[in-house]
């Protein structure tokens, strides 16, 4: 079951990256991404990783991808900008789209239904787990998460706006 | 299982790869550098599961991160080149100033 749903997921995102690869227009570029990482983070959850699908979902769709269309909408103007209105899907690939994601949503759910008795094939999501990754994050990982944490801030510096000169 | 995913990280890697080297618009190339990240993270994060390997999923935390940073980082200074009248596209930078 989970391996259907790894599948379909996959699938689902290699169909959206290759639209995202041969589509002209940023922001059909953009929303094949975010469909792309919203994919990757099933897979994460379905592989026993839920905290960095959660993360995924977070950090790339709720943050890096609101940062790519405020810098497309800023970039207004350019030819990249005008083709806007090629933002269209042929009607049987959007019920090809709606068909996946209720057929994944029904995989994942009988999947999560099937954790006791696949024990072995989903046991990374058992607590000892999840405390051995939050140890290993602080203590093998710790100067990288503090170096992460100083780059996260530099990054926000970056990003700041400039004093416009008089 | 492994055959799945590592046609998955090899499609979306190579996807990315390919935006990143045939697209001219830098908001594109960027585009294709998240979708590398997030085809290799898939194989990581399998393999964590796999060995049970809590330190894998760390550094895939770690990677998230990094690569949520290199985005702000990216998509400040493609503000910066349009804000100089530059355009979006990665041909005009050929020069450097000096």
């Amino acid at each position: 079951m989970t391996l259907w749903a790894v599948m379909i997921a996959g699938a689902v995102a290699a169909s959206f990256a290759a639209a995202m690869l041969l589509s002209r227009s940023l922001y059909v570029g953009a929303v094949c991404l975010l469909v792309v990482l919203l994919q990757t983070a099933l897979i994460f959850l379905l592989r026993g990783a839920p905290l960095l699908g959660l993360l995924q979902v977070m950090i790339y769709a709720g943050a890096v991808m609101v940062l790519v269309v405020v810098t497309i909408m800023a970039s207004g103007g350019t030819p990249a900008a005008e083709r806007l209105a090629d933002f269209t899907v042929p009607r049987w690939a959007a019920a090809a789209a709606v068909a996946a994601v209720a057929l994944e949503l029904v995989l994942t759910l009988a999947a999560a239904r099937a954790v006791p008795e696949a024990a072995p094939a989903l046991a990374p999501a058992s607590g000892d787990y999840a405390s051995a990754f939050g140890v290993s994050l602080f203590r093998s990982y710790s100067l990288a998460t503090e170096a992460v944490t100083l780059l996260m801030f530099l990054a926000g510096l970056a990003v700041l706006p400039e004093k416009e000169a008089p | 299982m492994s055959a799945a995913i590592w046609a998955i990280t090899a499609f979306l890697f190579s996807a990315g790869l390919a935006a990143v080297v045939l697209r001219r618009q830098l908001l594109a190339m960027l585009l294709g550098v998240e979708l590398m990240i997030a085809g290799v993270n898939v194989a990581l994060v399998h393999y964590a599961g796999r060995y049970a390997d809590a330190e894998a999923l760390a550094a895939v935390a770690v990677v998230i991160a990094v690569a949520a940073a290199e985005a702000v980082v990216g998509l400040s200074l493609i503000l910066k080149v349009l804000r100089s009248g530059r355009g979006l596209d990665a041909g005009d930078l050929a020069e450097l100033r000096g």
